[in-house]
Order: C-alpha cells, then sequence, then structure tokens
C-alpha cells in the first residue's frame, strides 16, 4: 500500500473562474473550442499581468496554426524540434497548457516536448457545467460515430512499436458515456476479455455521471464480462488515474497497457502522463472524435494541474 | 406459452448456474479472440482447410463471424502445436509453420500524413513490414528453439547477410539479432513520432531482408521442405497504398515463403501490385477461398452442426443428459403447423361459416390457410369470397401455384398488428439460413436459445420451444443491430440504413397478399449523382454485414457494387420480422438509400408508397424502443 505522501494530487482548484490568474512571466497555450467553457482564456488575458498568450487558431491532422507573440506559426505536431523552438521561443518562467478548448492530439505532443524540456509546466482545466447529451441513445438519437470520429489512429509523439503476444495486453478503457466509442475500440483493438480493467470517473464532475457512465457502455461491458473488472478513479483528478494506473500495471506485470483515453479530459491528461513515465510498456489507443457543437453547457470549476513532477523515461 | 424474460439475471442464476455457466462457455464465447487456448480444443476443420495448407498464396475472404481468425490462428505455428496436444514430436512433423499476425489499425495509421509524399511512406511503410515481419519470424525460430531444446545453426555468412540488409551491427545468434532488431524498431519508432524533423534512418528495400533470412532458414536441415507462410488478418485495415506495398510481396513470393490472408468482403480495396499496371489475379497469382461461397447451402448447416455438437460434447453437468446432436432440441415448424399456432382457426371460422352458408359443405375442402389467401385476396381486389373461391375449384392449377407462391408469405399476415409474436423462427435449418454461412451468429443463436431454455425452467433433455427459439432469434437480431454502431466509423449510418430498410420489408412483408410475395432484395436503379456515395455506403453494410450482397451470373468485377442485389442480413428478419429467404426483389435508387439515413421517416413512406404500401402497420413489439425513431408510425401499437 503506498502512503498518501507519496500519492500527492497536484491540483489547484478555483470554484470561480476569475479567481484563477496565470503567474507572471508566464507563457499561456491556449485554444478556443465551439465550447462555451473554452471562452474564459480571453478573460484571463485581460488580467494577467507580463503573461504571453499564446492562442491555436487551427487544429489540423498532425500540425497547428499558433497565433504567437511574433506573428502566426504552423508547428507540426510530429516534429519535436519544431515544438520545442515554439516553446523555447516563448521565453518563460513557467508554461501552462488549457486542455480544455484543444484536441488531445494537440495538447498532448505539446506537454510531451515541454515535459522532455524539462519546463515547469501546468495544466489548466475548467470542468464543464453540463454535458448535452442523450440519455437513451438508441430510443431518441443514434450516437453518429461517422460525425464523431475519424478512427484510430496514434496521437502524435506517442507511436509505439511494441508488440506483445496478444495474450500479454491489458486493456484499459477510461470510460466516457458514449458506448459505441468503447465498442469500436474493443473491435480493433481485441484484447483478451479477461484482461479489459475499465475506469469509472468517480466521484464524476456530477454526482449523477458515473450512472450515466454505466448506463452508456453497458452493452459492451456486459459482452465482455469487463464490468467485473471495473476500476475508479476521481473523474477531474489525471493524478488519481496515474496512481490507478500504476496499480494496474503492478497486477499485471510484462504486460502491454493499452490505454484509450475515451473519457473525461483530466483522466486523458493523467493517462498521458503515465504513458510519458511508462515507456514502452504503455500505448495510448484513441478515436479521434470530433466534437459536435455545443456539446456541453457552462463552466464549473478550473482546475491547475502541476504536471512537471513526472519522471519520464528515456524511450519518451 | 413459456415466458423468456432474458433481462432477468437473477432468475438464470437460480435456474442451473452450472449449465449456464459451462453454456456460455462454449457457446458464448463465439469471437476467437475471447477463446484463448480454447479456440484450438474447440477447433473444427472446415472443408476448405485443404486448399490453405498448400504452397500458393491464399486470400480468405469473409464476413465477421465466418471463422477466417480461427482458421488463421489454426495456421500458426502455435495452433498447430495446440491442435497436436502439444506433442513435441509433431514439430518435427509439421510440413508447414504459420506466422500469424494481425494489421494493427494503431500502427498502420501511423505511416499517413501531409510529411510525406505517397511514395516516401511507400519506402517508409515497406521496411516496417520488413521489420515486422523479421520479427515474427525470429519469434518463431526461438519458439522453435525452445519447444524442440535444440540451437539452430545459421551460418555466419546468414547472419552477416541479415544484418548488412537491414542495416544493423554484426551478430553471431539468435539472441543477438533479435535485440538489434529491437534497437532497430526504438529508433524507428522514434522517426515516425518525429517525421517532420526529417533524419531518416537507413531503410532496407522492400521484401530484401525477409528473402535473406527465409533463404538462410530454408537451407537449414531442419526446414527442409518446409512451407512458411504468413497469416495475415483483417487486410483491410491497411492503407490502400499499404495494401500495394503487400500485393507486390504476395505476387512475387518465391518458394521460400507465402500468404495466407484473411479479409473482409469489399475489404480488398486496392489489387495491384506497387507497378500500376500489375494486378493480382486469381487463380494465376492467389487461391480466393470465398467461406460463404465454400459453405453455401448444406455444407454449411453440416458444418455448424459438428461445430456446435463438438461444443455440446463437452457439456459436464450431472443434472443434465448428454446431446450428442443439437439439431434436435430446436424443431422447426411446418408452414401449416406455425398458421395453426399463430392462430389462424380463430380467423377463419367465421368467414369458413359465412361461405359454407354460401357454399356449402364444399368450404371444409379448402385448408385454412388457403382460405385465409383467398380471403385476403378477395378483400384486395373488393371482389366476393365467393367469386374468388369458386376461381379456385374452376383453375387449380393457377390456385395451387399461387397458394405455393404465397404459402410462406401469409404467416407474416395472420397475426399482422398484434402483440407478440408474430411469426417463428424455429428450427436448425432456419437459425442455419439465418446465419447465412456466418458461424458466430448460429453459435448466438444456439447459445441464446439454449440459455432462455434453461433460465424459464427447462431441461437440456426437453426439446426448446419454438416460442424460445423465436424470442431467441430476435434478440439476436437486436443484439447485432446495436453492435453495429461500434464495428465502423461508419456504424451509426449503417444502424440508420438497416433501421430503415427492415422497416421496409416488415412492413411489406406484413402486407403481402396483391403484390410481389417475399421481397427480401433490392436493386440499386440508379445512383442519382451519388454514385460514390451510395457505393460507400453500400460496401461499408456488406463489409459490416448488415447487408448480404448477392453476385449475379454476370461476369463482375468483385469489387464492382452495380451489378448485385443487395438483401437485409437475414439474422435481422426475425427482429424486424420479414423473410430470411432470398426470393423476390424490388428497386431502390441511391438517392432514396442515402436519404435513408439523412431522413428516415419521410423516406420510408415514399419508398413504401411506390411499392403501394402505407407506413402505418403498429410496430412490432421488439421495435418499441425506436418509436421516436419512427417518428410518424407511433400512434397506433400492436393490440393483443
Amino acid at each position: 500500500m503506498e502512503l498518501i505522501r507519496e500519492r500527492p494530487l497536484l491540483t489547484d482548484v478555483y470554484e470561480q473562474l476569475m479567481a484563477f490568474v496565470p503567474e507572471s512571466s508566464s507563457a499561456y497555450v491556449f485554444g478556443v473550442s465551439n465550447e462555451e467553457r473554452s471562452a474564459h482564456s480571453e478573460d484571463w488575458e485581460r488580467q494577467a499581468i507580463n503573461v504571453k498568450f499564446v492562442r491555436v487558431v487551427d487544429e489540423r491532422e498532425s500540425g497547428i496554426v499558433v497565433q504567437a507573440p511574433l506573428g502566426e506559426t504552423t508547428v507540426s505536431l510530429r516534429s519535436e524540434s519544431q515544438i520545442r523552438a515554439l516553446l523555447s521561443g516563448l521565453n518563460s518562467n513557467a508554461l501552462y497548457i488549457d486542455i480544455t478548448g484543444l484536441a488531445h492530439h494537440v495538447w498532448a505532443p505539446l506537454l510531451r516536448v515541454a515535459l522532455m524540456m524539462a519546463l515547469r509546466t501546468k495544466v489548466v482545466y475548467v470542468e464543464p457545467g453540463d454535458y448535452r447529451f442523450s440519455r437513451r441513445p438508441t430510443e431518441a438519437e443514434i450516437f453518429d460515430l461517422s460525425e464523431r470520429i475519424s478512427g484510430i489512429a496514434p496521437i502524435p509523439g506517442f507511436f509505439g512499436l511494441s508488440d506483445p503476444e496478444d495474450d500479454a495486453i491489458c486493456f484499459v478503457p477510461l470510460l466516457g458515456f458514449e458506448g459505441p466509442r468503447l465498442a469500436y475500440l474493443l473491435e480493433y483493438v481485441q484484447p483478451p476479455r479477461a484482461k479489459i480493467v475499465p475506469v469509472v470517473g468517480v466521484p464524476g464532475f456530477r454526482v449523477e455521471y458515473p450512472f450515466y457512465t454505466y448506463h452508456g457502455n453497458q452493452q459492451p461491458l456486459r459482452d465482455t464480462n469487463a464490468w467485473k473488472n471495473i476500476r475508479f478513479a476521481r473523474a477531474n483528478c489525471p493524478f488519481s488515474l496515474f496512481y490507478l494506473l500504476q496499480d494496474i500495471s503492478r497486477d499485471y506485470p510484462e504486460h502491454l497497457i493499452k490505454i484509450a483515453p475515451i473519457g473525461t479530459k483530466p483522466h486523458a491528461l493523467g493517462a498521458v502522463l503515465y504513458s510519458l513515465a511508462g515507456g514502452r510498456r504503455v500505448e495510448l489507443v484513441y478515436d479521434h472524435p470530433i466534437r459536435k457543437a455545443d456539446r456541453t453547457m457552462g463552466s464549473a470549476r478550473t482546475l491547475v494541474y502541476h504536471v512537471s513532477f513526472i519522471p519520464l523515461t528515456t524511450a519518451s | 406459452m413459456e415466458t423468456a424474460d432474458p433481462k432477468n439475471i437473477a432468475d438464470v442464476e437460480k435456474a442451473a448456474p452450472e449449465a449456464i455457466e459451462q453454456l456460455s462457455q462454449l457457446f458464448g464465447s463465439y469471437k476467437a479472440e475471447w477463446l484463448k487456448e480454447q479456440l484450438f480444443d474447440l477447433f473444427t476443420e472446415p472443408q476448405y482447410f485443404p486448399e490453405l495448407v498448400t504452397s500458393r498464396p491464399c486470400m480468405l475472404l469473409g464476413g465477421r463471424g465466418t471463422g477466417k481468425t480461427t482458421v488463421l490462428r489454426s495456421l500458426s505455428y502455435e495452433g498447430q502445436f495446440a491442435l497436436s496436444k502439444n506433442r513435441v514430436s509433431s514439430i518435427g512433423e509439421s510440413k508447414f509453420f504459420g506466422m500469424y499476425y494481425r494489421v494493427n489499425t494503431n500502427r498502420v495509421t501511423a505511416f499517413r500524413g501531409p510529411e510525406l509524399e505517397e511514395e516516401g511512406w511507400i519506402r517508409v511503410f515497406a521496411h516496417y513490414v520488413n521489420l515486422l515481419f523479421c520479427d515474427l519470424i525470429l519469434r518463431f525460430l526461438q519458439w522453435y528453439e525452445l519447444h524442440t531444446d535444440s540451437r539452430l545453426a545459421i551460418s555466419d555468412s546468414a547472419y552477416r547477410n541479415i544484418t548488412l540488409s537491414l542495416d544493423l551491427p554484426q551478430v553471431s545468434n539468435l539472441r543477438e539479432l533479435a535485440d538489434q532488431l529491437n534497437a532497430s524498431r526504438f529508433k524507428f519508432e522514434s522517426y515516425i513520432n518525429n517525421i517532420a524533423d526529417g533524419n531518416r534512418p537507413r531503410l532496407s528495400m522492400q521484401g530484401a531482408p525477409l528473402d535473406v533470412l527465409m533463404e538462410s532458414i530454408n537451407a537449414l536441415p531442419e526446414f527442409r521442405d518446409r512451407l512458411f507462410f504468413f497469416l495475415l488478418d483483417e487486410y483491410e485495415n491497411f492503407e490502400d497504398y499499404q495494401q500495394r506495398v503487400i500485393n507486390t510481396l504476395v505476387k512475387h513470393s518465391s518458394q521460400l515463403y507465402s500468404f495466407k490472408i484473411g479479409i473482409k468482403e469489399l475489404g480488398w480495396r486496392s489489387r495491384t501490385t506497387l507497378n500500376p499496371n500489375e494486378q493480382l489475379i486469381s487463380p494465376a497469382d492467389y487461391v480466393r477461398i470465398n467461406i460463404p461461397e465454400k459453405l453455401e447451402g448444406e455444407k454449411f448447416s453440416t458444418f455448424a452442426l459438428s461445430v456446435c455438437n463438438e461444443r455440446m460434447a463437452r457439456l459436464r453437468v450431472p443434472s443434465e443428459e448428454t446431446i450428442r446432436d443439437v439439431s434436435t432440441i430446436l424443431p422447426g415448424l411446418s408452414e401449416d403447423r406455425e398458421a395453426d399456432i399463430l392462430g389462424i382457426e380463430s380467423i377463419i371460422r367465421p368467414i369458413r361459416d359465412d361461405l359454407q352458408a354460401a357454399i356449402g359443405t364444399r368450404a371444409n375442402e379448402i385448408s385454412s390457410l388457403r382460405l385465409f389467401l383467398l380471403a385476403s385476396w378477395a378483400e384486395k381486389e373488393a371482389a366476393p369470397l365467393t367469386e374468388v373461391v369458386e376461381e379456385n375449384f374452376r383453375d387449380p392449377i393457377k390456385w395451387n401455384m399461387r397458394y405455393d407462391n404465397y404459402k410462406h408469405a401469409l404467416l407474416f399476415m395472420i397475426r399482422k398488428g398484434k402483440r407478440g409474436i408474430t411469426k417463428y423462427y424455429a428450427g436448425w435449418n432456419t437459425f442455419s439460413q439465418l446465419a447465412a454461412c456466418n458461424i458466430r451468429y448460429l453459435l448466438e443463436l444456439v447459445d441464446q436459445s439454449l440459455l432462455l431454455h434453461i433460465t424459464t425452467g427447462n431441461n437440456l433433455s426437453q426439446p426448446v420451444s419454438v416460442d424460445i427459439q423465436t424470442k431467441a432469434a430476435q434478440k439476436i437480431g437486436e443484439k447485432n443491430l446495436s453492435e453495429l454502431q461500434g464495428l465502423s466509423v461508419h456504424g451509426a449510418r449503417l444502424t440508420k440504413l438497416l433501421l430503415g430498410l427492415g422497416r421496409i420489408f416488415g412492413v411489406m412483408a406484413a402486407n403481402a397478399v396483391g403484390h410481389a410475395p417475399e421481397v427480401t432484395q433490392f436493386h440499386i436503379k440508379e445512383n442519382g449523382g451519388n454514385a460514390e456515395h451510395v457505393e460507400k455506403l453500400l460496401n461499408a453494410a456488406v463489409m459490416h454485414l448488415a447487408l448480404l450482397r448477392l453476385v449475379g451470373t454476370k461476369p463482375a468485377d468483385e469489387a464492382d457494387t452495380r451489378e448485385c442485389d443487395y438483401m437485409i442480413h437475414p439474422i435481422f428478419a426475425p427482429f424486424f420480422v420479414f423473410s430470411y429467404r432470398k426470393k423476390r426483389k424490388m428497386l431502390i435508387s441511391g438517392s432514396e438509400l442515402l436519404k435513408l439515413v439523412e431522413k428516415p421517416q419521410e423516406t420510408i413512406t415514399e419508398i413504401l408508397a411506390a411499392n403501394n404500401r402505407a407506413p402505418d402497420d403498429p410496430l412490432p413489439e421488439q421495435l418499441t424502443l425506436f418509436e421516436s425513431y419512427y417518428g410518424a408510425y407511433t400512434g397506433k401499437t400492436a393490440t393483443d
């Protein structure tokens, strides 16, 4: 059993959006999606002092266009040197990466290089007020994968070539509300049935969310019997998830841990951090959803995660 | 009538936990990847198996659940060893060694993007394939040494040639070679992750290291006159250009090794090699094994029965009798018997009474189902029943033929609009046809039937009732419909297409008299300028078994969808309530097909109207979950 002091949850929590102000002489990378909660950065920009705000204005499959202090720049997400040039050019004491309005395939490679450069890095996330989704997708609205996912492909910077025997794989889907995404990943990953360890965010952003998670994923969970192996980690805490992944890895020694970050963004952050720490024993499997407009409403708490403590493996 | 509610888990557990657990193990684990070592224990050799063990490349075509993975895995060296019950001497006796690889989407999709032109990706991918296949061979060699407790004497010159071709440091044994290959993979991984930075490592020539390695292995006395197969599963996961890279290896594979490739129907999108003028042609370049074609008709039923009986023989529950033949506990129904159970007599009695009053005892010479046809015909034609009955007596040949044509179709009309079962789907032969050469579907049907049978208080010495079989078949249709969403990026569109077509065929089946009976297929009459979208939708539907593609007698390219007829996969027939038999077809335009996905409610109405049907039939009970999807038809509900 790990001591609590060895498993710190290095998170600042701000109940009010405007209570958080990025520290002086820092850089703040962010994007604005079509979700209301991602629009906060502009407000912070007005009240922050001596902070370089870097806005990602275009997210492409393997590159981004950023509006940096020196003008618009295109950066390939499949180029460590270009990302290094972008980050070192900011010349700041600390780096904030606001993942609220950025897609996984954008913030994850930025974070990877920031940590490799040993920058003092903090990740910012604003919880949604509520999600707009169908409680009964079969009856009211068939979940349209074709509108929402582009298909499985590696997140830039996280491609790996470890191919263990099929039986030496443990699949850890971090569950969201959308069961078809889990079913799709199970179809393509084809993990051993007894080695599927789903993770549900408990406590959820809201008290009822874990129940929606069970409901939305019930069929694939039942078909694979994976409901028996479900584990829990606080939905808004990447560190809780990180430690849980450590435990799961310990339960499955000599296994490749395939993590599917299809749940909350803080869980995806925990998975990315764990992948950076776990090296070749960890693989991220992601289906790249295309977000529907207005999928969330409002914003709740702001969370700032101090992620620089993560020990990187040499393989990263 | 028995009740069967599969949702009541408490009942399931109380009923006969031992039998349920074992049945679920034996029949519920119908996916090859779920079976693990049991896969080989339960392996039943299909009739086409001998075609696979020759030196020729083979393309094994079939939908999800047709047994491709099981067959390919059984050809692997691990599979052959397990099939021999782990007999070490079997390794030396083996005529072939297969190395299994399932195409990993998360790997192959990394080899695309704007960073390189296609030519560049081809070179990089070809190098990856070299690393991958060499790794498969090295794993086999290490496995061989371990299991035979021997040391393979690969010559120094062979090691030198292999390392030169892969640009690796010199090595002197297999372990070192494996380590160096692994290190090379590390470097390559880093290059792919940062491909926009350049710094390309030295790439090997397509197939060259493979040839060198295989040459040196073939020279070893242990492997003289042995065949080596690369068993590639889920070939459809490769990008188009990647298929061309592998096609090139297949085309030019020498005596050193060969390929056995598992692929979904229509998943082979690119048939040329890297030379655009060079096609892979059957039978010159490869043996084409289309599983549904190979198992058509009785062959599938026989094969499936042996698979089921083999599994059933392993059931070890003291309280249960051994069942030697699964087909005997799944009795079917004749059409006349089914009409009886559906309640034909209560419908016909008043009609027969009236007719008797008009024409006397001759009314009793007509069977109830035939009288149902005559009465329905009279109603449709707005003619007096006596007139139609007289014509039936006057022209028996015409009416006998008509009755033969409509007999099965009439069964869908007897309980039209009523609650509960409106058409039975029961019997081994019916289940075989519902499965349509798909062994996974058949196992699901048997599994669900036996599970419901036991949970409703029965045991395996009693036959499974037709009610339970029908409910099981509906449940399996529903299950596969809901699974469709998660099968591909097109999953939701396919679900919508199926819901639309299923409803159309269901309404047409319930209103058959006066129209062509048993319309179960469709042909695309024109694409309306949307050819590409229509083809994409149809291909995805065929690939993921929402639809079956029926290739006509005309010689057409296998990938050509224009000349084909289509039908909803019969596994969905019990859920939507239409006939699973391949019978008559109707025409649908390409734009109607696309609109079924985008605007289901109005398009269903339009297509039904074009076929002289109104969409106002109540939804079958099992479809009420989709009431709001079908929208306009929710006003009426099925009656008791």
